[in-house]
């Protein structure tokens, strides 16, 4: 539709400046502040000098921030690897009518509507030491002595990774469900008929004509795993002594506990371009296809 | 006969990873009814052995005053995500302007951003302006999410909009506001309504947010509220399970009755087209 004045920008224009406002200008000054020494005395006193990449030289040299790199890479892949396999899983599955299909569906989206410290608060007490694996471990006598899932040094970025794991099926699972549903049944008619089992059926129609959704899901999941923040802040806090910390966390906690917004928004720097590369490696492998 | 019976096994194995995906919930419930003891018990309860309301009560009690705030929160942050997403969404769906391409490519692209990466400028901003501890600093950082997100679903939808129909109202003389109001709006209200939903639920459930923005806690919302119960010493977990339980319940309930909208506007949500 042709719009002949300008009147169309009126609608336009509120959606834009609060982009730019509230979106794009502040990752602009995340930006300078990553270049600049800020700290609570050099922010209230507005005298923040320069530093050119000095925060970033000892962000990366931080042993912290190395483990928490690791941390971000392994939450991310085992997320995502499993996430999707669950989800895909569950589209399969769904992709059929029965009874009660229609609740089913309802209730396999609860992790998605339940509000974040709401799953967050379960699982901290569900990996706690006294909490319920344990709790069954030991009355089951699988274990002598409780295993410190959130309170040891190399368990707990497993524990919120599976934690993410469960918050992220409905996601997986709403955009893999939708793909199939658009698959035309004749296609699997058709291989019925020359004999094809499920297996064949899954690897040779299902994934090729799947495939610009499935590199649609992980692409999002991807973006949407690295940025995790209020799971890990809510079971671990980072904790403990840092060793379960994302990007998202480490750089909350040096902005909100340390008061070192500079080097805070190196970290958030770094991690926006780790997503914006594994964005393009994802669609670089979708068009490779094409 | 022998075709139904075939049908409920699969509503059988369904139900097994549905029953596992739901359990944190089924024990978050229990755990309200337990005393601390209880849900510390040695091998878990699957029920409750003595179950009491008290709890619940209890957790009602202290989370009353947080509640207030929830609420305000909420649909403050509806009206702003509607009131711009609205507009813009009928711009991009149906006009050929310049910046059309541009502005939802950054709409797209905030929607991807890190809260961390907005929250930690914003919050120096709002500083500078005193705008820590004010209502109005939350509704601005979670709008940062809500509208690109409720921007994208009703586009998609509003695409579906004939525009015969709406070139057929300007000839009759209808301004482009009258044709908004009068026509796009009412055709467009099922996603509206999806929308609406989905960015209620985001608002309600915020945490990181509200966490950064409001310190005060006689303007905190309840998500903040139940995360004072663990920041305290010894954790109640009975109190806190109960009022998680609470302050789910709202979701809750619009998940089972619109689950259909909500996965049909995730997925317009999420696909760029």
């Amino acid at each position: 539709m042709k719009t002949t004045s300008h009147v169309g920008y009126f609608f336009i224009v509120p959606a834009l400046v609060y982009v730019l406002f509230f979106g794009v200008y502040p990752l602009i000054y995340n930006f300078i502040l990553s270049l600049k020494e800020v700290t609570l005395i050099t922010y209230m006193s507005g005298t923040s000098p320069w530093v050119g990449l000095a925060n970033y030289w000892q962000t990366i040299k931080d042993v912290v921030f190395q483990r928490t790199f690791t941390n971000t890479l392994l939450f991310t892949s085992l997320s995502l690897a499993f996430q999707f396999l669950i989800g895909f899983f569950l589209a399969i599955l769904f992709n059929r009518s029965f009874p009660l299909k229609g609740l089913l569906q309802s209730l396999i989206m609860i992790p998605w509507v339940l509000p974040i410290i709401v799953s967050g608060s379960f699982f901290r007490w569900f990996f706690s030491d006294r909490g319920m694996v344990n709790g069954f471990l030991l009355a089951w006598d699988f274990i002598d002595k409780p295993i410190p899932w959130i309170t040891s040094q190399k368990l707990p970025i497993f524990a919120v990774t599976l934690a993410n794991i469960w918050l992220g099926i409905p996601f997986n699972f709403v955009l893999l469900y939708t793909g199939l549903r658009a698959i035309p049944i004749e296609l699997f008619e058709s291989a019925d008929i020359d004999g094809a089992n499920w297996w064949q059926r899954i690897a040779f129609i299902t994934f090729p004509v799947l495939r610009p959704v499935i590199i649609t899901t992980l692409t999002l999941g991807c973006i949407f795993t690295v940025k995790v923040f209020d799971l890990v802040w809510i079971i671990t806090q980072g904790g403990p002594g840092d060793v379960s910390h994302l990007l998202s966390t480490l750089s909350y906690s040096w902005a909100f506990n340390k008061f070192h917004f500079g080097r805070a928004s190196s970290v958030l720097v770094i991690m926006l371009s780790l997503v914006v590369s594994l964005t393009v490696l994802l669609n670089s492998i979708r068009s490779e296809g094409e | 006969m022998k075709g139904r019976m075939k049908q409920w096994k699969w509503t059988l194995v369904a139900l097994i990873p549905t029953v596992i995906i739901v359990f944190p919930l089924y024990f978050i419930a229990i755990g309200g009814f337990q005393t601390v003891a209880e849900i510390f018990h040695r091998p878990p309860y699957w029920f409750p052995p003595r179950p009491s309301w008290q709890f619940y009560g209890d957790a009602l009690v202290t989370l009353l005053p947080y509640l207030k705030n929830s609420l305000i929160m909420a649909l403050g942050n509806l009206a702003l995500t509607l009131l711009v997403a609205l507009p813009s969404a009928f711009a991009l769906a149906k006009f050929r302007l310049k910046i059309g391409k541009s502005t939802f490519f950054l709409l797209a692209f905030t929607q991807m951003l890190p809260a961390t990466a907005v929250i930690i400028p914003l919050f120096l901003i709002f500083n500078r302006f005193r705008l820590i501890n004010n209502y109005l600093s939350a509704i601005l950082g979670i709008a940062v999410f809500t509208i690109p997100f409720a921007t994208i679903i009703l586009r998609a939808y509003m695409q579906a909009i004939p525009t015969g129909l709406l070139e057929a109202a300007f000839i009759d003389g209808a301004s482009l506001f009258r044709v908004f109001r009068s026509i796009v709006i009412p055709l467009a209200s099922p996603a509206i309504a999806t929308a609406g939903i989905l960015t209620l639920i985001m608002a309600w459930g915020d945490f990181i947010v509200s966490l950064s923005f409001l310190k005060d806690r006689t303007l905190q919302p309840m998500s903040i509220g139940l995360y004072n119960f663990i920041g305290q010493y010894g954790v109640q977990w009975n109190k806190l399970m109960a009022g998680s339980m609470i302050f789910a319940v709202p979701p809750l309930i619009v998940a089972l009755l619109a689950g259909k909208s909500i996965v049909a506007g995730l997925t317009a949500g999420a696909f760029k087209e």
